[in-house]
């Protein structure tokens, strides 16, 4: 489920071309595209075509994409690319993320390091509802998490993946999950599919 | 006014912390009524109240040095537990040069502040005589200090320190000091907005309560700080209470028997104040962390029969949320003995001027 009583997680909505911008920058998690997606977002972002750029990572078949397309290998190559980007990004530009949660709060956290504001930003969640869990006790990030409770990959200690999120670390809290007492692990189930 | 400051206690380890019977009776205890629930409890802080510990703009009390000492230790460990993003420069001068103004204000004998000027580039001499330090430095310029200005002086205070940066109508928390919290991390809150690190908090968010306090911080002047009270529970007097440590605390809340009760558990009090900053503009939020042990608060029978009133009709939410699950059956058979059941008046005031003899240990 996406939806959560803990205020810290996220709202993503449906990716729209904001025409207040003169420059916008799709950037799409290729593996995350359910069928039909790039079609339909195509259509939603003709009216900008002229001014878009879409970066896709991964290798989906590509039909009749809008835009300018070019294709990245994966989360690593977008950050590079936005670190290193040449050409000066500004107020005009307007970045539209579609993926996983991880992948939609890293090139996040990578675009607001060049200046992008909450403002220029939008982002739409697709694919699986996998987790990166940060370990509030060794501060070492586990990625790729799907159960309920998960060793870190850190400090081995077994952690509750809880709600609460941050975007500056793009991740959701793992807690100690026997701390009170050690040993006493509760089944381990897969919750984010 | 004279503190006997108690500079061998401690908050880890052999837990050498204790009360004398003058800091019990000062205790902020947070409960006029014999049942709790979330509210926008904020009021002016007009140095006066129903307990002592609102008299100055920093309460400054006997177990200072040792929570300095302790604080020392937290950082050692963990110096992330001092955050500060870089736009952040302004409002740690000016935490700065409030709490060594109020402190050497309130607490002549302590503190003192020599100023060669109000503005920057002028020539300041600080002495803080409990601690030992005296330093001159110039203000404004932080190669000057022996560390950047936001975390020399929250070194040298009692409790933790958090500050807001205000824009778009919301609050950041792009800076803190945080060694003695109930359970939350900076390292995960930094950088976030008023909704998100109160994101875990129950109840509060549909009642309202978070959506009006944050209007009504975004009005908050200079020269009038409020402040609200926070309570938790902890097992035993410990100040580092983090998500970052509970896997060292956490067990102690298996240990807690109705024998042990009186002493192990801790009602942990937050004196909260809010600060409009002056030049940055920014609030800051200074959290003061009182302890006292369910054997000292019975000492005061109102306290002790009102306390258990509450923990016992605390909504469930709350009590999961505060962790108090696995021991508060044992909390409250040690309590529900010293609660005759007969009407407490409204009001927090102990409503004596001598305690009672120890109930146990
Ligand atoms: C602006 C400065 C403030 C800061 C930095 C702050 C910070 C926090 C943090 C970090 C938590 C812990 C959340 C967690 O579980 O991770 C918390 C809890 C809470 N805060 Fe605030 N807060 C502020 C102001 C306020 C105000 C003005 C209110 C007034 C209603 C308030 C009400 C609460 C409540 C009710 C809780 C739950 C506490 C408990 O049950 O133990 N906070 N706050």
């Amino acid at each position: 489920m996406m939806h959560s009583d803990i205020k810290s997680r996220p709202a993503y909505q449906a990716l729209v071309p904001d025409l207040a911008g003169s420059r916008h920058l799709l950037v799409i998690e290729g593996d995350a595209l359910p069928p039909g997606r790039l079609a339909t977002l195509s259509n939603t972002f003709a009216p900008v075509a002229d001014s878009l750029h879409t970066w896709l990572t991964g290798a989906p078949a590509v039909e009749g994409i809008a835009g300018k397309l070019w294709q990245l290998g994966s989360v690593e190559d977008v950050l590079d690319t936005l670190a290193c980007a040449t050409r000066g990004y500004g107020m005009g530009d307007r970045l539209y993320v579609l993926g996983t949660e991880p992948f939609l709060w890293s090139v996040a956290g990578a675009a607001a390091l060049i200046g992008f504001g909450p403002g220029q930003l939008q982002l739409e969640h697709a694919g699986s509802l996998r987790r990166r869990v940060w370990c509030t006790h060794c501060h070492v990030t586990t990625e790729n998490v799907t159960t309920g409770i998960v060793a870190c990959r850190g400090c081995s200690r077994h952690l509750l993946v809880r709600d609460h999120f941050s975007r500056r670390l793009g991740a959701f809290m793992g807690v100690m999950v026997d701390a009170e007492a050690p040993g006493e692990i509760p089944a381990i189930e897969e919750v984010f599919a | 006014m004279s503190i006997a400051f108690k500079p061998e206690e401690t908050f880890r380890g052999d837990y050498r912390y204790r009360n004398s019977d003058a800091a019990i009776l000062r205790f902020p205890f947070p409960f006029p009524e014999d049942r709790y629930m979330y509210s926008v409890n904020i009021e002016p802080h007009t140095r006066s109240g129903p307990s002592d510990v609102y008299l100055h703009a920093f309460d400054v009390d006997e177990h200072y040095i040792a929570e300095c000492r302790d604080k020392a230790i937290t950082l050692e460990r963990d110096p992330g537990r001092c955050q500060v993003l870089p736009h952040m420069m302004m409002a740690q001068w000016d935490t700065l040069e409030l709490l060594m103004e109020s402190l050497s204000a309130d607490y002549p004998a302590l503190f003192s502040l020599t100023k060669e000027g109000d503005d920057f580039g002028s020539l300041w001499t600080w002495i803080n005589r409990p601690l030992g330090i005296e330093q001159r430095f110039v203000f404004g310029d932080a190669e000057t200090l022996p560390c950047e200005p936001f975390e020399y002086i929250t070194r040298q205070a009692q409790g933790d320190f958090a500050i807001c940066d205000q824009r778009d109508d919301n609050l950041y928390m792009d800076a803190g000091m945080v060694t003695s919290q109930a359970d939350w991390s900076l390292e995960f809150d930094v950088g976030m907005s008023f909704m998100e690190w109160h994101g875990p908090v129950p109840l509060a968010h549909q009642t309202g309560v978070f959506e009006r306090a944050l209007k009504y911080l975004l009005m908050l002047r200079l020269g009038q700080p409020v402040r609200r009270l926070n309570w938790t529970m902890s097992i035993n007097p410990r100040l580092d209470t983090s998500p970052e440590s509970y896997p060292e605390w956490g067990p102690d809340r298996a240990s807690v028997t109705p024998a042990n009760a009186g002493e192990k558990v801790h009602l942990r009090v937050e004196l909260q104040t809010l600060w409009r900053l002056p030049r940055s503009n920014a609030i800051l939020f200074p959290i003061r962390c009182y302890l006292a042990s369910l054997d000292d608060l019975a000492r005061v029978p109102k306290w002790g029969k009102r306390l258990h009133r509450v923990l016992s009709t605390l909504p469930p939410q709350l009590v999961e949320y505060k962790g108090l699950t696995r021991y508060l059956p044992a909390a409250l058979e040690w309590l529900a003995q010293r609660d005759d059941g007969a009407e407490l008046p409204v009001g927090t005031a102990a409503g004596v001027t001598r305690l009672n003899a120890p109930v146990s240990g």
